[in-house]
């Protein structure tokens, strides 16, 4: 499962970003190389969603560089990132609530042009989520918090995606949900996706992770292998003294 | 666990606790004057205007009080009570100016030849305040259970409303009374008395001027206690985040519904003062150009700032109005293009390329058309002096200009919109022309009817630029938004 | 009762009625996209109608029109919809899209501004005069019936073509790429662009349709009324936005719903409420008061605005 030595898919150098006034992210270095499993911990306002937000290029930062399976991406705007093969699975999921699962798997695949490959792309997903099958015609608002999060997931593996960013996919979920989502987060690696983990639940994350960043107040702190971490010190304090 | 003072430490929401650490400053001047100012106690703030003002018309003649003076006071204190409902509570209300015409309206009621009412100043006042604060009870009270947007076409549809009403009313019949002129219809109500208190009649320019001018020194007060007040703390709050208020359970439909109807109180007693010196209350002085002008004059200020709003009334009442004879148009407004251009351009050799780039093109353009349009030269420009006849061997001045700046304004307004889309060496090469297209413009039709049209066209420019570049406006503060 | 007064108030309360519901669906695309109030929508109909006008004399006039009148007609359509489109598009890209992230209350002023100076910009190049179609010139005095209710020609037209956009416009939504990109645009702007969504383009693309159906709407008045003027934007999109809130702002179905109610309700006002025809504006006021205070979502809206 590991990946040293494996090329950079995903790298950010010196990223400075601001809302307004307010600087949020300072100087941040981060990479993830290709078919890597790593997460990004933090607490509240940490700058996790900032910085998932500076990859797809829904924020613009202002100092720093992105680079994206080896082409600096800084300037581009989110749909051309997305047709390089990024795709997010958003914080509580994000779905179109009024149309249907199926339409919510195809705005997914909305770049997608060849329409002979879609049909592959369906089977990948219903095979891996068959409930979605059943429900494809169900509104996507109706379902339950378990069955919006398959959703999430088949709409970002519509896309194809090479790096696929995750931001807090334990949320609002049952444990024992939140246990069935990283075991097919892991899944989805294994078939050669490389992922971008961000999570307050650090237990859950570093478990399955091959490196880990954790970030405060919009800065780096720590980083390593995920099995390094998880005996951190500090980290065991702040997040897994329970 | 001890830390280094420096690192942050990890898993602590320190969040909040930093964010004035994290926020950037103004510094140098502007920030020097910035706080030197924010130290003024309220009081010495009212000074530093008042005095000014209250010399004024001791320094100018009775003609220049009326149009300078008295119009910007009647502006500045229409524009701070809207200010209440859009600045501090964050409504977009319409249908503002209908207030102001209620006021005008009632007091023309009370006091003018139309019934042959004439009350007493201190009988009539309260009336109309009451009476304008009434009538936005009624119009606010739907506003209680809408989204602001609505709101906002609601009043602009009761501005509308109100309009065709004062226009028609002429010939209403009531119940029980029968057949009653209460407006005069689309004449007005003519002959309205000056204000009488106790048999002291506010009846010169003067005197008028400084009744305004305690008026609004009494609103700015008012205005300046409830800002610091719990209920001026809870319009603030309302205004940066409706549902964050309501959590923080503040009576959210109450204070809105009292910010609007003090606005309208506030529009209404301005609307009496108006009648008084207009004379006059007639249907066609409460439109959408008003609303606009007054707008504007609240956004020069920025939302919620007090003092800003008497220099935006300034500002916007008096500028057009030296913008009625070519003579200071002119210098006006190529001077504001100027300035822009000098904040903008930078180095200073691109500048100076520029500029002599425009120059070499109008004489370029002039040469051309002499020759080979002499129809595009045979003309000449506005007004007399040196400056409008060495601007003829310069600028293109056809003898009939109406179709081709006609065609020349669309194709301006065009590539305005374009502009900023292009690269920047593009914009660097096509900013003489698209100068000198501007001046054309300028010199063959906007000044033409700088009376009419234009002073609007230029007012509504000037919103969409002002928000495009500093939305909380010209000295209001920025909020920042933590996504 | 006088059947044939009902009946002809009905058949211009549908034509007034078809109008309106196109000015309202500008309103509603516009609101259920970018939650804004387009003050400058019933400013871009009125440019619309004077866009017809110039097409009609650029194409020899009504009395001696340089192709057949269907010809004519048919371009005039073609051009005051592609100018207003474009027109739209400007107005957002230039006074909206800056504004995004800004204060709630700054695009609403700088649609004011927007609105002001097409306005004046109109009244300065087009003048203060009316503009005469002269209609009957072009397309004859002939009328159709369909039982009881007599249509002149342009009033048939504007029926029968408000309702063919009206379909071609909800097919396009519900069905096409584009459309699909607009619904979901519209209930999570973020949500698309992660989707990969060009949501500045779906945005460019909702004030191009609204902006062309307000043009539609505009060649229409002018027909049917025959005459235009500078100011007559502001009314009429006053009207358009009733009819929106009516259907249920953010709603296509509600949108042409709402336009119907508010056109009939005019129509009857003019025709049997006193004073109607001074007062008729004043009728619609009161009519929208009501459903604020009795439904605000409107009839087919929702409690949360959302639905395009």
């Amino acid at each position: 499962m590991s990946a040293n030595g494996a090329p950079d898919l995903l790298r950010l150098k010196g990223i400075d970003t601001y809302y307004g006034e307010i600087h949020i992210l300072e100087n941040l270095n981060l990479n993830v190389r290709e078919g890597e499993l790593v997460s990004l911990l933090g607490g509240n306002a940490s700058g996790k969603s900032t910085t998932l937000k500076t990859i797809l290029g829904l924020v613009q930062p202002r100092n720093g560089s992105v680079e994206f399976r080896g082409e600096e991406v800084t300037g581009r705007n989110t749909s051309y990132r997305i047709r390089q093969g990024m795709a997010i699975v958003p914080e509580n999921r994000r779905l179109f609530g009024p149309m249907t699962v199926l339409e919510n798997l195809e705005m997914g695949a909305y770049l997608i042009r060849d329409t002979k490959g879609r049909k592959e792309d369906f089977d990948r997903v219903y095979t891996l989520f068959p409930l979605l099958h059943e429900r494809r015609s169900q509104l996507a608002g109706t379902l339950s918090g378990g069955e919006q999060q398959m959703v999430a997931m088949g709409r970002a593996l519509m896309a194809r995606p090479k790096l696929l960013l995750m931001d807090e996919p334990s949320m609002g979920l049952a444990p024992i949900l939140v246990e069935r989502s990283f075991e097919i987060i892991q899944q989805v690696h294994q078939s050669g996706v490389a992922m971008l983990v961000v999570e307050q639940n650090a237990n859950m994350a570093l478990s399955i992770a091959d490196r880990g960043y954790v970030l405060s107040t919009g800065r780096l702190v720590l980083q390593g292998p995920a099995n390094e971490l998880l005996q951190h010190e500090d980290l065991r304090k702040a997040y897994l003294g329970r | 666990m001890e830390q280094p003072p420096d690192t942050p430490r990890i898993g602590v929401d320190e969040w909040v606790a930093s964010v004035e650490g994290k926020r950037e400053r103004y510094t140098g001047p502007r920030g020097a004057v910035l706080k030197r100012w924010e130290r003024l106690p309220p009081a010495a703030r009212v000074l530093v205007f008042a005095t000014p003002a209250a010399v004024f018309p001791f320094l100018t003649s009775g003609g220049n009080l009326f149009r300078y003076g008295l119009f910007t006071l009647v502006y500045a204190l229409l524009a701070l009570g809207l200010n209440i409902v859009v600045g501090f509570a964050g409504l977009l209300d319409l249908g503002y100016v209908a207030f102001f015409g209620c006021g005008a309206y009632m007091y023309a009621i009370l006091a003018s030849p139309q019934f042959g009412n004439h009350w007493q100043a201190e009988a009539a006042i309260p009336v109309v305040v009451v009476f304008t604060a009434v009538v936005g009870l009624l119009v606010g009270l739907p506003s209680r259970r809408l989204l602001g947007d609505y709101l906002a076409i609601l009043t602009l549809f009761f501005g509308q409303a109100f309009v065709v009403f004062v226009n028609n009313a002429n010939r209403i019949s009531f119940p029980f009374v029968g057949h009653a002129d209460l407006t005069g219809g689309a004449n007005g109500i003519a002959n309205i008395d000056p204000f009488n208190f106790f048999g002291y009649r506010i009846d010169s320019t003067r005197k008028q001027y400084y009744l305004l001018l305690i008026a609004v020194a009494l609103v700015l007060i008012l205005l300046m206690f409830v800002n610091e007040s719990r209920t001026g703390r809870a319009w603030r709050a309302l205004r940066e985040d409706p549902l964050a208020a309501e959590v923080m359970s503040i009576p959210v439909n109450r204070l809105k519904l009292l910010a609007f109807v003090f606005g309208a109180a506030v529009a209404g007693l301005t609307g009496a003062i108006y009648g008084t010196i207009a004379t006059a209350a007639l249907p066609g002085d409460y439109d959408v150009g008003l609303l606009i002008t007054v707008y504007a004059i609240m956004i020069l200020g920025g939302f919620g700032s007090i003092m800003g709003i008497v220099v935006g009334a300034m500002i916007v009442n008096n500028i057009p109005k030296l913008l009625h004879s070519s003579a200071n148009a002119r210098p006006l407004f190529y001077g504001t293009i100027l300035l822009a251009i000098l904040v903008k351009l930078r180095p200073w050799r691109l500048l100076a390329a520029e500029l002599g780039g425009l120059v070499a093109f109008g004489f370029a353009i002039h040469g051309i058309a002499s020759a080979a349009y002499p129809r595009l030269v045979d003309g000449e420009s506005i007004g007399s002096g040196v400056s409008a006849r060495a601007l003829d061997h310069w600028m293109l001045f056809p003898k009939n200009p109406v179709k081709i700046a006609d065609v020349a304004y669309i194709l301006l307004v065009a590539a305005i919109v374009v502009y900023p889309q292009l690269s920047r060496v593009w914009r660097a090469v096509l900013l003489p022309p698209l100068l000198y297209l501007v001046m054309f413009v300028w010199e063959n039709l906007l000044l033409v009817h700088i009376g009419g049209a234009t002073r609007l066209i230029l007012l509504g420019a000037m919103l969409v630029a002002l928000m495009n570049i500093r939305p909380q406006g010209l000295f209001g503060t920025a909020t920042v938004e933590i996504a | 009762m006088n059947w044939s007064l009902f009946f002809d108030l009905t058949v211009s309360g549908l034509t007034l009625g078809s109008l309106y519901a196109l000015i309202a669906l500008g309103y509603s695309l516009v609101y259920g996209i970018l939650k804004l109030l387009n003050f400058a929508h019933g400013d871009v109909y009125m440019i619309g109608a004077f866009l017809g006008w110039y097409a009609l004399h650029a194409l020899g006039g009504p009395v001696n029109p340089t192709f057949t009148g269907a010809v004519v007609l048919f371009l005039m359509f073609v051009v005051a919809m592609l100018g207003c489109g474009v027109l739209g598009v400007a107005i957002e890209r230039f006074a909206y899209r800056p504004l995004r992230n800004a204060p709630r209350i700054a695009p609403l002023i700088s649609a004011l501004g927007v609105s002001i100076f097409l306005q004046n910009s109109a009244l300065l190049i087009f003048g203060a005069a009316f503009r005469d179609y002269d209609t009957f010139d072009l397309i004859g005095v002939k009328t159709y019936n369909i039982g009881q209710l007599f249509f002149s020609v342009p009033q048939l037209l504007t029926v029968v073509a408000a309702i063919g956009l009206m379909v071609a416009l909800t097919l396009f939504v519900a069905r096409s790429r584009l459309g699909k990109a607009m619904r979901s645009t519209s209930f999570d702007r973020e949500a698309a662009s992660m989707m990969g969504i060009d949501v500045d383009r779906v945005i460019s693309v909702t004030f191009f349709i609204g902006s062309a159906l307000a043009g539609a709407a505009g060649v229409m008045f002018a027909l049917v009324f025959g005459q235009i003027y500078h100011f007559m934007g502001f009314i009429a999109g006053l009207k358009g936005f009733t009819a929106a809130v009516l259907g249920g702002i953010g709603s296509i179905p509600g949108a042409m719903v709402g336009g119907l109610i508010v056109g009939l309700a005019e129509s009857y006002a003019t025709g049997y409420l006193p004073q109607g025809s001074t007062f008729q504006n004043l009728y619609v006021f009161a009519l929208l008061i009501l459903v604020i205070l009795i439904r605000p979502s409107g009839l087919f809206g929702k409690a949360a605005i959302s639905k395009v």
